[in-house]
C-alpha cells in the first residue's frame, strides 16, 4: 500500500487536467458562451497554432527577460549574503533598503522605472530583479548562519583558510537553504516580468507574453489572450519543475528535504 | 362620482403610468467625467432624455475600468467608443454589438511637443528621442503612425498619464488628448505646448461613438433613436446654451473638474470643430457617412491592424439613426446659424 | 617525562560574566589517558576547548596546548565532539579526508592515509556512504578515524559517547583503548560517568562546579590491556568508590591502590 508505482504520480495529475479541460469545453458548448466572454480549450488550441508565429517570439522574450533577471537576482542575493555574514554593521545598515524593496508593489515602481531606465530592457531586468532577489538574499543568510558550530571549531582546530571555510563549510551548508530561495525567486522572476512587460507595453523591437495579452485585450480578442496566458501558466510550471529538479539533483543524496521516503 | 369624473380619474392614471414606464438604460463613458461627456451630462440634466421616455444612467469609465465587456452581456446598454478600431474589432471577434451615432466628427487624441524644438509639422514628431505612449494607443493609432508617416516602434516610450518626464525632457513629445494634457501643461510649466490632432493630419475616424447591442437596434429601435437624438440636443444645448447645470453634475462626478478646465476644454473643441463641423454642421450632430468609414477602415488594413475583406462594414455601424437634424433646430434658436 | 600540556592557574569568565573555571592547575603527561569528570557546569568541556586553541583563558596560561602564544601545529592535536559532527553532504570518505585537504595534501596520498584510517575503526567497507546512512556508533568513529587521520599527539574528547546506547558504548570503550596503545596517543577524555573514565583513564581528575576547579585526581593503577575482566575485578569496584566519594565531595583522602 506504501510504494506507489512511479507512473501515478504523472497519470493522477494528468488525468484531472484532462477531466477539468473536458468539463470546460461541455460547459461552453451546452450554454452557449460565446467566444469572446469565455473560449472553449479547442479554440484556445487552435488560437495557439494559429497565432504561433506571434506568440513564439513573444515567449521567447518573457523567458529571456526571466532567466536573465533570475540569474543576476542569483549573483545578488549572494554576494550580498555572504556580505552580510561578513559584516552585521553591512547587514543592519542594508535590511531596510532591502525589504523596502521587497515590499514596495513593483506595479506602482515600474511605470517610472522604464522611464528612467536607459532602455527598456534593463527596466524590465531591473523590476523582475527587485522582486526576485529578496528570497534569495534572506534565505541564504539564513543559511550561512546555519552552520554546525562544532563543525566551525572544526575548521578552525585544523587552521581552515577563509577561502577554504567559504569553500568547504559555509557554501554546502548554506546549498539547502539558497536552493529554498530559488525556488521561490524563480516563480517571482517570471512574476516580476510580466508585470513589468504589462506596464511597459513593447519594449521597442521585442514584445513578451504580458503585452500580447494587453494588446489581445484591447483588440477584444479573447481566445488569443488566454492562449497566451496559457503559455505564461505553462512558462510558470516549467520553471516551478526545473528548479525543484535542481534541488532534488543537489540534495537528493544527504538532505532531509529530498531523501525519498522508503528511506 | 359621474361616471365623466371616473373615466378622467382612470385615464389620468393610465396616462400616469404610462409616462412613469420609462425606458431605464446605462450609458458607459470611457473615462471618469469631462467635458467631452458633457452632452450628455446636458441632455440628462435638462431631462431631453426623459422627453423621449428614457432613464438614462450615465456610469463613468476610468483608468481601471473597463466597461466595454459589459456591453455584449446586457450590464450596461449604450458604450461610448473612443474611435472605430474596436467597433472594427467587434465585428471581427463576432461580438454582436454596432456603432449608430458618432457625436465627435473628430477624435480629440493628439501629439504634443515642446516649442522651439524645430517640431512645427505633424511628420517633424520623427525626429523626437522618444515619444511617449500608452499600450493602448500603441496597439491602436500608432500602428497607423507607422503606416502613414513611418514612426517607429522604438522611439516610443510608455505613457503612464504622468506629465513629468515630458516637462523634464525638451525634446521629447507626448500623447494627450486636446482638452486635457496641454491644459495641465499650460498650468504646471507655463508654456504653450505644441498641439497636433491627430485628426487633421489623416486619423479619420470618428469619435465619441454609441454603441449598442444588435438586438436593442432590431427589437427597441424607438430607445435607440431617443438616446442618439437627445444626445445630440445635449451637445447643441451643451456648446451653444446655458451648461451650468451639466458642468456641476460634471464636478460632482469627477472632483478633478473645475470650472477653467470645462471652459478651456469647451473653448478647444470648438475652435478645432470636434463635435460640429464637418457633416454635422448640415445634418445635426452625431452624424456618420459610408465613405468616412471606409476610408479609415482601408488605413487600419494598411496599418497591418486588419486584413483586407476581413471587416464587414455593414456590421460595424449603421446609418438609420442619424442625419436627420437633430439639434439643428435647437441650434438656430441659439446661434442664429 | 615532561609534560605535554600545563595548565597553570587558569580561569575563566565567560561574557555574561560566568565564572566557568577559577585557578585550575593541571599537568598532562605524554602517554597518559587522563579523563576530566564532572558535573554539569564544572568547566570541563571549557577545559578540552582551550587546550584545543578554540577559547582562550581570562586569566594564567595554557602551556603545550595549541592557543594563542604556542607553537600552532595544530595537526598535533585531534579533537573528538559529543556530536560525530560530520559533513552530511559529503561521504565518509571525504570527512575523515578533511583535516588532510585544509593541509593542502596531495589528494592521492591522502587517499591512501584515509583508507588506513578507516581500516583501524573498522569501517573500510563505507568509505562511499553517506553519514545518514550511517549508525550513531559508526558515525562515531569515523569520527575518531578523522580525528586520528593527522597521527596526532593529542586527543582531546569531549564526551564522546554520551549519546550512544550501552553496547555501543562499551565496544568503542575497547576500541579506543587499542587506538591509544597503537599509536601511543595521549588523550584526554572529557565525561560524566564515573564508570567510564575508571575503565578507561591511568588517571581521573575530579572536577566541581562554580566556580571550575580540581577536587581530585585520582591515579588507576590497573595494567592495560584491560577488558570485560577488570570490570568485573574488586579494584574496579574499589577504584569507581574512591573516585564516586571524589566526585561527591567526601572529605576522604585520595589512596592510591
Amino acid at each position: 500500500m506504501r510504494a506507489q508505482p512511479k507512473w501515478v504520480n504523472v497519470v493522477v495529475p494528468l488525468a484531472i487536467a484532462l477531466a477539468v479541460l473536458i468539463g470546460w469545453e461541455a460547459w461552453v458548448r451546452i450554454a452557449e458562451i460565446p467566444a469572446y466572454v469565455i473560449p472553449a480549450p479547442s479554440l484556445v488550441w487552435s488560437t495557439l497554432i494559429s497565432d504561433w508565429p506571434t506568440l513564439w517570439p513573444s515567449l521567447l522574450v518573457t523567458l529571456k527577460i526571466t532567466f536573465l533577471s533570475l540569474l543576476l537576482a542569483v549573483a545578488g542575493g549572494v554576494a550580498l549574503a555572504f556580505l552580510f555574514s561578513l559584516s552585521p554593521w553591512v547587514e543592519l545598515s542594508l535590511v531596510p533598503f532591502a525589504v523596502v524593496l521587497q515590499v514596495t508593489p513593483i506595479i506602482a515602481i515600474a511605470p517610472l522605472i522604464l522611464i528612467y531606465a536607459p532602455n527598456t530592457l534593463t527596466a524590465l531586468l531591473i523590476c523582475a530583479w527587485i522582486v526576485a532577489f529578496f528570497p534569495i538574499l534572506s534565505n541564504t543568510t539564513v543559511g550561512l548562519r546555519s552552520v554546525d558550530r562544532n563543525l566551525d571549531d572544526l575548521f578552525s582546530l585544523y587552521g581552515a583558510s577563509r577561502w577554504q571555510r567559504l569553500r568547504f563549510l559555509l557554501a554546502p551548508s548554506a546549498l539547502p537553504y539558497f536552493l529554498a530561495g530559488l525556488k521561490i525567486a524563480g516563480g517571482l522572476s517570471l512574476i516580476g516580468t510580466v508585470v513589468a512587460e504589462y506596464a511597459a507595453g513593447t519594449s521597442g523591437k521585442e514584445s513578451g507574453l504580458a503585452y500580447r495579452i494587453l494588446e489581445a485585450s484591447f483588440r477584444l480578442n479573447t481566445p488569443r489572450m488566454f492562449a497566451a496566458l496559457v503559455l505564461v501558466a505553462l512558462t510558470g510550471i516549467l520553471i516551478y519543475f526545473l528548479f525543484n529538479g535542481i534541488s532534488r539533483l543537489l540534495l537528493r543524496k544527504w538532505h532531509e528535504s529530498e531523501l525519498d521516503a522508503s528511506r | 362620482m359621474s361616471a365623466f369624473r371616473i373615466a378622467v380619474a382612470a385615464a389620468t392614471l393610465f396616462a400616469t403610468v404610462g409616462a412613469q414606464a420609462a425606458d431605464k438604460v446605462v450609458f458607459a463613458t470611457n473615462w471618469k467625467a469631462q467635458a467631452e461627456h458633457g452632452g450628455y451630462y446636458q441632455a440628462l440634466a435638462d431631462g431631453t432624455y426623459k422627453a423621449c421616455g428614457l432613464d438614462v444612467e450615465i456610469q463613468m469609465g476610468g483608468p481601471s475600468a473597463n466597461n466595454r465587456p459589459l456591453l455584449p452581456v446586457g450590464k450596461i446598454d449604450f458604450l461610448m467608443g473612443g474611435n472605430m478600431l474596436q467597433a472594427f474589432d467587434s465585428v471581427k471577434q463576432k461580438i454582436p454589438t454596432t456603432v449608430v451615432a458618432a457625436h465627435f466628427q473628430k477624435d480629440p487624441q493628439g501629439i504634443i511637443a515642446h516649442p522651439n524644438q524645430g517640431i512645427e509639422k505633424f511628420e517633424d514628431l520623427k525626429k523626437a528621442p522618444a515619444i511617449l505612449i500608452s499600450a493602448y494607443s500603441l496597439a491602436g493609432f500608432y500602428q497607423w503612425m507607422k503606416s502613414q508617416y513611418g514612426f517607429k516602434e522604438e522611439q516610443t516610450k510608455p505613457y503612464n498619464f504622468s506629465i513629468a518626464p515630458f516637462l523634464v525632457n525638451k525634446t521629447w513629445a507626448m500623447q494627450g488628448l486636446l482638452s486635457s494634457e496641454p491644459y495641465s501643461i499650460e498650468k504646471e510649466a507655463k508654456f504653450k505646448p505644441k498641439f497636433f490632432l491627430l485628426a487633421d493630419n489623416g486619423w479619420s475616424t470618428y469619435s465619441n461613438t454609441v454603441e449598442t447591442r444588435t438586438e436593442l437596434v432590431e427589437k427597441k429601435p424607438k430607445v435607440v433613436q431617443c438616446f442618439v437624438d437627445a444626445s445630440a440636443i445635449g451637445w447643441t444645448n451643451y456648446l451653444y446654451g446655458n451648461n451650468k447645470a451639466a458642468n456641476e453634475m460634471i464636478k460632482k462626478a469627477n472632483p478633478e473638474m473645475s470650472d477653467d478646465i470645462l471652459a478651456y476644454s469647451i473653448a478647444k473643441m470648438k475652435e478645432y470643430g470636434i463635435v460640429d463641423s464637418g457633416d454635422a454642421t448640415a445634418r445635426g450632430i452625431g452624424v456618420m457617412t459610408d465613405a468616412r468609414m471606409q476610408d479609415f477602415l482601408d488605413k487600419m488594413v494598411k496599418a497591418g491592424l486588419f486584413k483586407p475583406g476581413e471587416i464587414d462594414l455593414k456590421k460595424a455601424y449603421t446609418l438609420k439613426f442619424v442625419g436627420g437634424g437633430a439639434g439643428l433646430a435647437e441650434k438656430k434658436k441659439l446661434t442664429g446659424k | 617525562m615532561e609534560s605535554l600540556i600545563e595548565l597553570r592557574r587558569v580561569g575563566k569568565t565567560f561574557a555574561n560574566g560566568t565564572q566557568a573555571l577559577a585557578g585550575m592547575s593541571l599537568s598532562i603527561e605524554q602517554g597518559e589517558f587522563v579523563s576530566l569528570l564532572g558535573p554539569s557546569g564544572c568547566g570541563k568541556s571549557t577545559v578540552l576547548r582551550m587546550i584545543a586553541g578554540l577559547a582562550e583563558p581570562s586569566s594564567g596560561e595554557i602551556v603545550g596546548g595549541a592557543g594563542k602564544g604556542a607553537r600552532r601545529d595544530a595537526h598535533d592535536i585531534g579533537f573528538v565532539f559529543q556530536e560525530p559532527t560530520l559533513m552530511p553532504w559529503a561521504p565518509v570518505l571525504d570527512n575523515v579526508m578533511l583535516p588532510l585537504k585544509l593541509k593542502r595534501e596531495p589528494p592521492g596520498a591522502a587517499r591512501e592515509q584515509v583508507g588506513q584510517a578507516l581500516a583501524m575503526v573498522g569501517l573500510e567497507k563505507f568509505a562511499r556512504s553517506y553519514p545518514r546512512e550511517l549508525s550513531g556508533g559508526m558515525k562515531m568513529r569515523v569520527s575518531i578515524a578523522r580525528a586520528l587521520i593527522t597521527r596526532p599527539k593529542l586527543l582531546l574528547m569531549d564526551e564522546p559517547f554520551a549519546a550512544l546506547d550501552e553496547m555501543t558504548r562499551l565496544k568503542l570503550n575497547d576500541d579506543l583503548l587499542r587506538l591509544w596503545q597503537e599509536f601511543g596517543l595521549t588523550i584526554v577524555f572529557v565525561t560524566h560517568s564515573v564508570y567510564e573514565s575508571v575503565y578507561l583513564s591511568s588517571r581521573v581528575v575530579v572536577m566541581a562546579a562554580r566556580p571550575g576547579r580540581v577536587v581530585a585526581d585520582e591515579k588507576i593503577d590497573a595494567p592495560y590491556p584491560r577488558d570485560e575482566e577488570f570490570r568485573l575485578s574488586p579494584a574496579y569496584a574499589a577504584a569507581c568508590r574512591r573516585v564516586s566519594q571524589a566526585l561527591h565531595g567526601a572529605a576522604a583522602p585520595a589512596e592510591a591502590m
